[in-house]
């Protein structure tokens, strides 16, 4: 009995969804404090932070 | 014979009685009017009017209205003489509606954040909030009036026009821009906010609160940002008094006799009161404190019995530090400042103090950050500056070299603490070993403060800070003067000339202001000297100490017009780009000798200017490639963001500029991958940083992070760790088996101090 309840709460969890409509946050420096949302960038901003190239990466080659 | 009439904006064009009649007729027929021929007739009763009044003159257009208006009447046409009033209202509100303002406002309104950039001027700043757009208002309008009335008219015509940018014209008659708060006074007897009275902090935990208390305070005193210069050393009596209530507890939990607890007490408390009166870094918890408590206790107990206690109230003491740090991180992040449109704009500096209560905050405050917020999330504010200092923090064997280990961990997962290096020979010059206000410190995102030349015997930062600044557009100068380096320095130096009388007549309207206009930074003594003027003196005198800062924007753009090239594709470029900072900051030196004022040299960080003064030369000079074909010009003396070079050339190419800005600069370096898996290299950059001169240096990578897994790195379409799209529902039994994988870089002791959430952590 116990072992076939574990097994129904487990389905019903699986076919429960979480995080619908959840978008991602990206962080991002901007002049010199940071900002959670792209969003609130002015437009000069956005080009700017659209147009920043890496100047190294910390990637480990291993 | 009146040919002609004077329009509104002074035109003057042919006169054409047809236009009366039109609008004759039109107020005719909203009354039910169906006769045109009659409203001729009427307007040739006004032409004749005109004529007899005016003869070859010229009228305007109201003198021709109110003769219409006259004319319906006295024909017995009131009702149409009404209409047509109205209608000439109606005109005249629409073209009001018309001007700038109005036009601002009503888009301020109707328009939201992202359909309008003005709301987006401030990315700080919610503009789509009540507040956020009464703010705005506010400011338009404060900024209409100032150019109109306030402004001598060749300032505002270079402002307008985009030769310069006076910044934080809105606040032009009212306040200053910012301040490095000095909390360790401020707490001494307590303070008074403006609107009530808060005793000396007892805890840790009050001193905290207390720190983001005076932050909010501040900034609603001033238009720019709050520093704390010596956080951790404000922070260490906070600790050193938890640790004695922590050890009362301790002893209270063994039923020890309340007398001898109260003695107990009382002697540790004359003890750390001596030693902060002694301006002593050293408080209760280093060796000497400790052989104090020790031999109190011992008084009444057995040495074993001692240590053990003490053993308990340290660990405790050390966990209501996390919580303080943790409190301070969360207020930080949700305290309202400005009526509820922005948190304080806030920055603390520390990594010097090697004491252990200063060493609990450092170590404390890091752990609170890399914890996150709430849920995880990385916090906002504050911006954390590491002061990285030879000889106690960066090499290993340094007292706090742990310390600044654990900084460049942080950073790499949060992108703060940036780093400001006391050793770069502009900082160490005014360094004095075991004065904090010595040691260099940042506001917000590059402001320094430090040299005094009104009193060379206060070049410290405490209790100063930036009065306003003014940017010079050197892009359009350089366009100006393409391949003429001679006509182009003739122009700069007129320029420089225009900023700084500038600077001293906004400052004349600073001086003449109260000490009851800023009742937190000047009524709380929080600025340098003012403790000792009264309500209603001038602060004229003590704004001496503060800065008159000249920026500028776009040397890359600017370099390109003059020779071709920018300073990141030649060595010529950077020559010149050299002798052109060196020529403003030696052209402020010289107004700084002459005036006895502060005059220094900022690094502009540019948020909303770089896309205005763009827009203005575009429409000047066209688009210009790798001038003015992009939306933007380079943050100061950047090389700019979208030309490949490699972080140490980067370094090398900025760090010059860094010693020719006094008033304030920073370099970035933008990294790639994920760099918590590779602190070494992260840390190699910051040194790379401390080794070419830079003063202040930070380091940025993308900071994603997926709410619902928790993953924080880099996220591209979809999350590395659940496998979700942005928006996107995953299955609640997928999730729980990925929590079970997560693995964590903290030691148990670290997840046990952050309540087991979850950071940032790798799969």
């Amino acid at each position: 009995m116990i072992h076939c309840k574990t097994e129904l709460m487990t389905e019903a969890a699986s076919a429960t969804l979480v995080g619908e409509g959840v978008r991602f946050e990206r962080i991002r420096r901007i002049t010199g404090y940071l900002v959670g949302t792209l969003d609130r960038f002015n437009n000069a901003k956005r080009a700017e932070e659209h147009d920043r190239v890496k100047h190294c990466t910390l990637e480990k080659w291993n | 014979m009146m040919t002609s009439i004077r329009k509104r904006d002074s035109r003057i064009v042919p006169f054409d009685v047809s236009k009366i009649a039109d609008a004759i007729f039109k107020a005719a027929k909203t009354q039910g009017g169906t006769d045109p021929e009659l409203a001729m007739q009427l307007a040739r009763q006004v032409e004749e009017q005109l004529v007899a009044r005016y003869g070859d003159g010229v009228p305007d257009v109201e003198e021709v209205q109110d003769l219409v208006e006259k004319t319906l009447i006295e024909t017995g046409h009131a009702r149409t003489a009404k209409a047509y009033i109205l209608y000439r209202n109606e005109r005249t509100r629409i073209r009001v509606m018309k001007t700038r303002l109005m036009s601002i406002l009503k888009d301020l309104s109707f328009k939201e954040a992202r359909d309008n950039d003005l709301k987006r001027e401030n990315a700080n700043i919610d503009g789509d909030t009540a507040m956020g757009t009464m703010l705005k208002f506010g400011s338009e309008a404060a900024k209409q009036f100032y150019e109109c009335f306030l402004l001598k008219p060749e300032h505002s015509q270079a402002h307008s026009e985009g030769d310069i940018h006076i910044h934080d014209l809105d606040f032009l008659s009212l306040t200053t821009t910012c301040c490095q708060i000095d909390i360790k006074k401020l707490f001494k007897g307590g303070f008074n906010t403006g609107h009530g009275f808060l005793r000396e902090p007892n805890s840790i935990q009050s001193t905290s609160a207390l720190a983001c208390i005076a932050i909010q305070s501040n900034q609603n005193d001033q238009h720019g940002g709050q520093s704390i210069p010596n956080f951790e050393y404000g922070m260490a009596p906070g600790v050193a008094k938890s640790y004695i209530k922590n050890l009362d507890l301790a002893l209270d939990m063994r039923d020890a006799d309340p007398e001898f607890r109260a003695q107990v007490s009382q002697t540790l408390r004359s003890y750390l009161t001596r030693q902060e009166q002694a301006d002593s870094t050293s408080l209760l918890l280093d060796e000497a404190g400790q052989a104090v408590v020790l031999e109190t206790l011992c008084t009444k107990l057995s040495e074993a019995e001692a240590r053990h206690l003490m053993d308990k109230a340290l660990a405790r003491t050390d966990k209501d530090t996390y919580q303080a740090m943790e409190g301070l991180v969360h207020n930080l992040n949700t305290m309202h400042s400005r009526a509820g449109a922005q948190i304080p704009f806030s920055s603390i500096n520390y990594g010097t103090d090697t004491s252990p209560e200063g060493r609990m905050v450092i170590r404390n405050i890091l752990l609170a950050t890399e914890a996150g917020l709430g849920n995880g999330e990385t916090p906002i504010f504050p911006i954390h500056i590491f002061k990285v200092k030879e000889g106690v923090n960066f090499n290993p064997g340094d007292p706090n070299y742990d310390l600044f280990k654990l900084a460049c961990r942080v950073s790499a997962k949060r992108l703060f603490p940036n780093f400001s290096f006391l050793d770069a020979p502009f900082n160490k010059a005014y360094y004095r070993a075991g004065r904090p206000e010595t040691e260099i410190a940042y506001m917000g995102c590059r402001t320094r403060v430090i040299g005094n030349i009104h009193d060379p015997s206060r070049e410290i930062v405490n209790g100063r800070g930036n009065l306003s600044f003014t940017s010079l557009n050197l892009p359009r100068l350089g366009l100006k003067h393409r391949g003429d380096i001679d006509g182009f320095f003739r122009d700069l130096e007129a320029l420089e000339n225009l900023v700084f009388d500038q600077l001293l007549e906004r400052l004349e309207i600073q001086s003449a202001k109260k000490v009851k206009n800023y009742p937190f930074l000047m009524g709380q003594g929080i600025w340098i000297d003012s403790d000792k003027l009264g309500p209603e003196d001038e602060v004229r005198e003590v704004l001496k100490h503060g800065t008159l800062t000249i920026g500028f924007i776009g040397l890359a753009e600017c370099l390109t017009a003059l020779i071709g090239m920018h300073h990141g594709q030649s060595e010529q470029a950077q020559e010149l780009g050299l002798r052109i900072i060196r020529h403003i900051r030696e052209h402020a030196d010289a107004r700084g000798r002459e005036t006895g004022l502060n005059f220094s040299v900022i690094a502009t960080p540019a948020e909303g200017l770089a896309g205005r003064f763009v827009r203005l030369d575009r429409a000047i000079f066209g688009s210009i490639p790798n001038i003015t074909d992009r939306d933007y010009y380079t943050n100061s003396f950047h090389i700019p963001v979208h030309f490949p070079i490699s972080a140490y050339e980067k370094i090398r190419l900025e760090a010059p500029y860094h010693a020719l800005t006094n008033g304030g600069h920073i370099t970035y370096v933008e990294v790639d991958g994920d760099p918590s898996r590779n602190l070494e290299a992260f840390e190699d950059i910051v040194r790379a940083m401390e080794r070419m001169g830079i003063g202040y240096g930070s380091i940025n990578h993308p900071v994603d992070r997926d709410p619902v897994c928790g993953y924080t790195g880099i996220i591209g379409d979809v999350c590395p760790r659940c496998g979700r799209h942005d928006g996107e529902g995953i299955p609640l039994e997928t999730l729980r088996k990925i929590k079970g994988y997560i693995k964590d870089p903290r030691t148990p002791d670290e997840v046990r101090e952050s309540g087991h959430k979850i950071p940032n952590c790798t799969l």
